[in-house]
């Protein structure tokens, strides 16, 4: 088994906007994710890293260059890659445990099985008590948990998530980062699945991620290990490697000046 | 008696205009023809007209027919009117079932492909000009003045409603869910049956109440030209005749039907529709 999953080698992507004007969405970008590895993407919004994700996922084809995962070339969306939305995906018209069922029985699961597999990741995002609810009865963040739910149910190994708890307040995003932290680590095959997180939350991504990666104007621009170790807290964040890390971030994000220390005001709004 | 209560206003108005029109009726004594009043109270209606309409039973189940010198009888009239009734209806539904179907497949077949959409969307907006009841007697003459004929009359009338209405409410489906379905694995053909499907239907029965309204104007249409049964052919035999009060009492037989089928539509849709948020569901007409 090879040891990259996700292979990306000078990719780029054009958008025509309504005016025809030609927009360079991505620009030459390459890099590869290891298997198991969980990547946070951050940048400022519109730096292409919802594109890259979107490259990813098969939802869209790069104008340039070749994205690849499991070896072999993206040439759109495919089952063994889940992708958990930034906003809500769960269908309405379906039970929750008919949502979390969708993707095995695509694939022609049979009925018994595709419940077991539906209720044990129901079971494992709390949520065993409304698997016959309408999602019309859900709450924002337990929606969320649905669509968690739902990718992993389906099996696939690499895992998108596209600023997926932006919309949900402090406290749930929190609960939902241990959810999704404890689906990933508690893999039952023993083998991790990839994720790739996007988000523009500095915090959520230190606390998340192994490895981020930082954009901006459609170009990679750093590519930070964070070693910390698991699981992590709010507390977490205040060693200092993590605060190295933020500085960093948040330079990059163009909040903060390459120099924290240095004269000058150390908060810089950008215009 | 709870339910008296809560219809007690509609219940009012409606006692209110049967009165007026009796009010109508008695102010209003011009005749069409001698004997024939242009507005027909509520007591000719109901009983000389009812009776009337016994002309109309081809005899059967023992009740002998007009025609064959019988007397006028209400098990006559009532017959009639459920026989002609039936005629009418059987080519209603079975229009409206085949219109709906394949008015719904082309419709789909729009946001299909780009090979479908090129075969399908010109002549279906070229069909849709065309003017439903100005098509009627060519209809006959290509179709036939039979059950053929109707029904594929009803069934052009109800298709083109539903193709614009699958096209319209196709567009409005939100991306999202496809692109969620696609990336759980679902196949062209499932997203169309799993996603496609359930998330237009809400915006779909404004075009399913549409097209039984359309649908009734389409059978009595094509019973209008040609037909040897059912309620269109009551309503312009009468005509010729001037007999105004039968012309009137079909209609009111029309009312009951029309208002049946939206409240059964509005049942089965509430039935089908409670994923909806409420705000959404429309109110049951009962």
């Amino acid at each position: 088994m090879q040891k990259d999953v996700i292979v990306a080698t000078e990719i780029s992507r054009e958008f025509h906007r309504a005016d025809r004007q030609l927009v360079q969405a991505l620009a030459r970008v390459s890099f590869a994710v290891e298997r198991g590895q969980f990547v946070c993407i951050v940048g400022p919004s519109g730096c292409g890293k919802s594109t890259l994700l979107q490259l990813i996922a098969g939802l869209l084809l790069p104008s340039g260059g070749t994205m690849a995962v499991n070896g072999a070339p993206v040439t759109g969306p495919g089952s063994d890659r889940g992708m958990v939305f930034q906003k809500d995906s769960v269908f309405p018209w379906l039970r929750v445990i008919r949502n979390v069922e969708y993707g095995l029985k695509c694939r022609g699961v049979d009925k018994a099985e595709r419940q077991r597999i539906a209720s044990l990741y129901l079971e494992r995002v709390g949520l065993s008590h409304v698997a016959w609810a309408w999602p019309r009865e859900l709450s924002g963040g337990m929606l969320k948990r649905v669509a968690v739910a739902t990718v992993f149910a389906n099996g696939a190994d690499v895992l998108l998530l596209d600023e997926p708890f932006g919309a949900v307040d402090y406290v749930t995003k929190r609960l939902l980062h241990d959810v999704l932290l404890t689906l990933w680590s508690e893999a039952e095959s023993g083998a991790r699945r990839t994720v790739v997180f996007v988000t523009h939350d500095v915090d959520e991504a230190l606390i998340l991620a192994d490895r981020i990666l930082v954009m901006n104007g459609g170009r990679l621009v750093d590519d930070l290990a964070v070693e910390a170790p698991r699981p992590r807290t709010t507390d977490s964040l205040l060693k200092a490697e993590m605060v190295r890390h933020k500085h960093v971030l948040l330079t990059h994000l163009g909040l903060e000046t390459r120099a924290p220390a240095a004269a000058g005001p150390a908060l810089r709004v950008a215009p | 008696m709870n339910w008296l209560r809560r219809h007690r206003v509609s219940l009012l108005v409606l006692l209110g205009m049967a009165a007026i029109w009796q009010v109508l009726s008695m102010i209003f004594t011009a005749e069409a023809v001698p004997g024939e009043p242009m507005v027909p109270g509520w007591q000719i209606v109901f009983s000389r007209t009812l009776l009337s309409l016994a002309d109309y039973w081809q005899g059967g189940l023992g009740v002998p027919s007009v025609a064959s010198g019988a007397e006028r009888s209400y098990p006559a009239a009532l017959l009639s009117i459920v026989s002609h009734s039936l005629d009418t209806m059987v080519r209603l539904y079975t229009g409206l079932l085949i219109g709906g179907i394949v008015g719904t497949a082309l419709g789909l077949a729009v946001s299909w492909s780009r090979w479908t959409r090129r075969l399908v969307d010109l002549p279906v907006q070229f069909l849709r000009t065309l003017p439903l009841l100005a098509m009627v007697p060519l209809f006959q003459l290509w179709f036939g003045i039979d059950f053929l004929g109707k029904v594929i009359f009803v069934a052009y009338g109800v298709g083109v409603i539903f193709v614009a209405g699958v096209v319209n409410a196709v567009k409005n489906v939100p991306q999202i869910y496809i692109d969620n379905a696609r990336m759980l694995g679902a196949s062209r053909r499932r997203v169309y049956t799993t996603v496609i499907l359930p998330s237009i239907f809400p915006e779909l029965r404004a075009t399913i109440l549409l097209s039984l309204g359309i649908g009734w104007a389409a059978v009595l249409g094509a019973e209008y030209l040609g037909a040897q049964s059912g309620l269109g052919y009551i309503i312009i035999y009468s005509e010729q005749f001037a007999y105004l009060d039968r012309m009137f009492l079909v209609a009111l037989i029309f009312i009951l039907y029309a208002s049946v089928s939206y409240w059964l539509f509005a049942r089965l849709s509430a039935k089908m529709l409670q994923w909806m948020p409420r705000a959404g569901r429309i109110t049951a007409l009962g």
